[in-house]
């Protein structure tokens, strides 16, 4: 039995507030999923998961695919159909993680409270590409691919380094200003009253903004093959990577798909260094050895050793 | 409609407050009285799903079964009992909460059913939503905690155990009950998601002779149920459309909750800004009802804001003589002056129910001018513990692995605390399939325990406040305790506080002592910086130090594997062991302390040495100074100089 609600009430996407990092970032895997994930941090209240939700039912039409945090192993990896094995049908269930792989997407909504021997699952699949079951008489082995989309407040503990580095892109959401605060009040509580219209042109413009925005992703998926990165990008990256002794070369690599999205989502024929710079943070930042020693995802010591670099 | 014994209603204006005409208007509520913030913000709550969490700080715990009853009746209203609530506390698992298995015999065998758990039960069904009650915030479990931030102000949320899966969307409502000084303990992230947050510190139960003087118990439902206005009733029935809320409304909000208030917190008050209006019959939410809200969960709102901004032009009233504008509180003793809707019965709002019963402020006691603050882990000094929202970590190795009490099952990798029940319901569930002829249990079906952590480690804390030597310069002596405290919180060591001596003791010849779950509790701190008293009853400091650790050492099972006993004192007692058993002084006392507090310590000096380490804080006092020294050898410790001394060597570090 797998039941969903009709109509969630999220806050469609082109009407949440500021956080351009968070989605830039959701745009930038969405035209390049190879890039293997996002991980989303910030304080409580900041729109994460609303976000995550908006950008998936505005590109996808349906909420991700979403592992909670008291998942059972059974429900990640699949396993039997409970209902049907009582009746004596043994009948197989797919878990999240295929659920996942058919979506493209697996949001993990407080990543860092999941249980260990689930993030050890996640890990493994994401790592190898590959989920093996063998228990309970099941005996299956399947190619995966899925992006992995995360959420955490940091405040609630902290993630290990392995499960970090699978996130291809790590963005923080950032602290609003007055202006923006005050707009994002105003527009909450506007939704919340439109909700209950019938003909809302509020929503029907918020629907058309989205139509919009899915148009320009697609776009960018068809155009992205085609997008040139030239071997001094290549070159400028690398050097950054090394400033920032970011652990590992995912980094890089992360960094140059990233490049090459944004510049597909711009409309450019090439990779430029500006097109680098703007999302080496997101690709750097949780790479660094000070992180995987518990520091914090601050980018702004590491935008000063980069400055001479893109000056140039 | 039956009698329902017990059940609380809301107590009228004070005595000294004349009845407050059409009191149906959510502005002429009387916000200095938390009997009546506490009925509005129930009726806000059941009105509006975004404010579906109500979190009330320091309410006295004999009052939250009365208080849970009476949401539970506003929830349901006059038309179908109330349902009831389901209460969360130390020992719920996620298999309890989430899903539930009931377990069938018949003519062929055992038959399994798995059902959606009683947190997401009451999401499909119609009706009334259902009532969840956390009776203790700080001491809920971890499945419980992580369960209340994934349901609490969520659109939907995913279910995903074994058996049914499904994605809800959560119709509960949440009341927690925290004490001001536990919020430390609980996750800010948990704090955040209860939209609605009061402090209740001024409700009282009600004295004897007003519970004799109390009406027939069936009245009080109907009479809080019918004083309801009709808008509001319902509202609570249907819910409250959202009505426009203005942007001098969401500016005052943010003036009111400052700068650095959270997103969360912004949006929890103009939601309850914008359910005040609502209920009002108002067509849009002002600054005014921001001030409202505010005065209702206790934020303090400025008499006289010279920036203030200015009101929304606001379309008249609904009815000519609706109600002025809520927030404007009516003058004590005066007559309020808001024509506002009349109910039913005439003029008889929601908060004049009948004569005051169940619930109320103290008889005499004046209203305080502060409704107290509804965001304590905002002080400074408020303590936090760490990662509160993530599960014990598991042991795979030693006798640990099957300490403390469970909290959960998980798939087992060994046979060492096999959890029986979920084992056989695994394997009943499979088999049918199986097709065998007897009852098989298999390998895969083997489930153990997860366990709460059980304290493996204990520092007992005997403190002499009159070991001072009255200068107040008093930094070694925390100096030299820092390490210890330091041991003990990283370590996760339960704290066992004895003190002797303090200025204000409850009993100046008797030691008093309490326990904490951690260092982390505010009690341990406040207890490092008392005032001195005259009495020394170090002999009884030392008996309790031994019957604890005694008692620590001697429960089953779960005995610490390391505790220390840390004595703060110049060994000068000046109250014989007798006299803190009888409590009443007898004779001469001349060295009768001393020696008996010297020999309590050597019953402690001949435990187990193998776990227990003992430390005697020497503060280096005259005369007498050899005192310490001849304590700590019957204890069997080490001595510190407490005044230049540091006791990082001796904690190990």
């Amino acid at each position: 039995m797998n039941r969903v609600v009709p109509g969630p009430r999220i806050l469609p996407y082109s009407r949440v507030v500021a956080q351009e990092e968070l989605k830039l970032a959701l745009e930038l895997h969405h035209v390049v999923p190879r890039i293997g994930g996002v991980l989303m941090a910030g304080p409580r209240g900041t729109a994460k998961s609303t976000l995550v939700r908006a950008f998936a039912l505005m590109a996808h039409g349906e909420l991700p695919v979403t592992l909670p945090i008291n998942a059972t192993d059974d429900r990640v990896v699949g396993g039997w159909d409970l209902d049907a094995l009582i009746r004596g049908e043994p009948r197989p269930q797919p878990g999240l993680l295929e659920d996942a792989a058919d979506k493209g997407l697996l949001y993990v909504d407080e990543v860092n409270l999941l249980d260990d021997h689930l993030v050890d699952i996640i890990l493994d699949v994401a790592a190898t590409g590959y989920l093996s079951v063998q228990r309970e008489g099941l005996d299956t082995a399947k190619h995966l691919s899925f992006g992995l989309v995360g959420t955490m407040n940091p405040e609630e503990g902290g993630l290990r380094p392995q499960l970090l580095d699978r996130f291809g892109l790590m963005v923080t959401a950032e602290t609003l200003g007055a202006t923006a605060r005050h707009l994002l009040l105003r527009t909450v509580l506007d939704f919340e009253q439109e909700l209950g219209r019938e003909d809302s042109a509020w929503l029907s413009a918020a629907r058309r903004d989205d139509a919009r925005t899915r148009e320009r992703l697609t776009a960018a998926r068809r155009r992205v093959g085609d997008v040139d990165v030239p071997d001094r990008v290549l070159e400028l990256c690398a050097r950054a990577a090394e400033r920032t002794e970011a652990v590992g070369q995912r980094g890089e690599i992360v960094a140059v798909l990233a490049a090459r999205a944004l510049a597909a989502l711009e409309g450019a024929d090439r990779v430029t260094p500006a097109h680098l710079r703007r999302v080496l943070p997101m690709a750097l930042r949780h790479r660094r050895p000070e992180v995987v020693h518990g520091d914090t995802f601050d980018w702004e010591s590491d935008e000063a050793r980069l400055q001479d670099l893109f000056e140039a | 409609m039956a009698a329902d014994p017990g059940l609380p209603h809301l107590p009228p204006a004070s005595p000294s407050r004349p009845p407050v005409d059409g009191t149906a208007a959510t502005g002429a509520v009387p916000y200095d009285d938390p009997a009546h913030r506490l009925g509005l913000a129930l009726v806000c709550a059941a009105a509006e799903p975004a404010l579906s969490g109500v979190l009330l700080l320091d309410l006295d715990p004999r009052l939250v079964d009365p208080v849970a009853r009476m949401f539970g009746a506003v929830l349901a209203g006059a038309a179908e009992p109330a349902r009831p609530p389901l209460v969360l506390g130390a020992a719920d698992r996620d298999e309890d909460l989430w899903t539930r298995t009931r377990i069938r015999g018949g003519e062929h065998g055992i038959t399994v059913l798995t059902e959606p758990g009683p947190l997401v039960e009451g999401d499909d069904a119609d009706g009334a939503p259902p009532l969840v009650v956390v009776p203790d915030l700080a001491r809920l479990s971890v499945a419980g905690m992580r369960a209340a931030v994934q349901l609490l102000g969520a659109d939907v949320v995913t279910v995903a155990r074994a058996g049914p899966h499904r994605t809800v969307r959560p119709r509960a409502r949440w009341l927690a009950v925290c004490r001001g000084a536990d919020v430390g303990r609980v996750s800010r992230h948990l704090l955040d998601r209860f939209a609605l947050r009061l402090s209740m510190a001024g409700l009282r139960p009600p004295g004897p002779g007003e519970a004799l003087a109390a009406p027939e118990a069936g009245e009080v439902r109907e009479a809080l149920l019918a004083g309801l206005p009709d808008t509001w009733r319902a509202a609570v029935h249907r819910g409250v459309r959202p009505v426009p809320v203005g942007d001098a409304a969401i500016g005052r909000a943010r003036e009111l909750l400052g700068p650095d208030a959270g997103v969360r917190r912004q949006l929890a008050l103009l939601r309850l800004a914008r359910t005040l209006a609502a209920l009002d019959g108002r067509p849009s939410a002002s600054a005014e009802h921001s001030d409202a809200a505010a005065r209702l969960i206790g934020v303090a709102v400025p008499q006289s804001a010279p920036d203030r901004p200015e009101s929304d032009p606001e379309p008249p009233g609904p009815e000519p003589g609706a109600p002025g504008p809520p927030g404007t509180l009516p003058e004590r003793g005066g007559a309020g002056g808001h024509g506002g809707p009349r109910t039913r019965d005439g003029d008889r709002g929601l908060l004049d129910t009948g004569p005051a019963e169940g619930i109320g402020t103290a008889p005499g006691v004046a209203p305080s001018p502060a409704a107290g603050n509804p965001y304590p882990e905002d002080e400074p000094a408020a303590v936090r513990d760490a990662v509160p929202l993530s599960g014990p970590r598991r042991r795979t190795t030693g006798p640990v692995a099957t300490r403390g009490i469970v909290i959960g099952t998980r798939r087992a990798t060994d046979l060492r605390d096999i959890a029986h029940v979920r084992t056989v319901r695994e394997a009943a569930v499979h088999q049918r399939a199986r097709r065998t002829d007897r009852f098989t249990v298999s390998p895969v079906d083997l489930h153990g325990n997860v366990r709460a952590a059980a304290p493996e480690r204990v520092l007992v804390l005997l403190l002499d406040h009159t070991c001072r030597d009255g200068t107040g310069d008093d930094g070694h002596w925390q100096q030299v305790l820092a390490p210890f405290l330091q041991w003990a919180y990283t370590s996760r060591a339960t704290v066992q506080v004895i003190e002797v001596g303090a200025a204000d003791a409850a009993d100046e010849l008797r030691a008093g002592s309490f326990t904490a779950r951690s260092v982390l509790d505010p009690r341990v701190p406040g207890a490092l910086y008392r005032r001195a008293g005259r009495a020394t009853p170090l002999a009884h400091g030392v008996e309790l130090a031994a019957q604890a650790l005694r008692r620590l050492f001697r429960r089953p099972g779960t005995g610490p594997a390391e505790a220390w006993l840390v004595v703060v004192t110049d060994g000068r007692g000046n109250v014989p062991l007798r006299v803190s058993h009888t409590g009443r002084p007898a004779g001469e006392v001349a060295a009768t302390g001393v020696e008996d507090a010297v020999e309590a310590a050597a019953r402690i000096g001949t435990m187990d040495r193998t776990r227990l380490h003992v430390a005697v804080v020497d503060p280096g006092r005259e005369p007498y100074g050899d005192l310490p020294y001849v304590l700590a050898d019957r204890l069997g410790a080490i001595v510190v100089d407490g005044r230049h001394g540091s006791g990082a060597e001796a904690a190990g570090e």
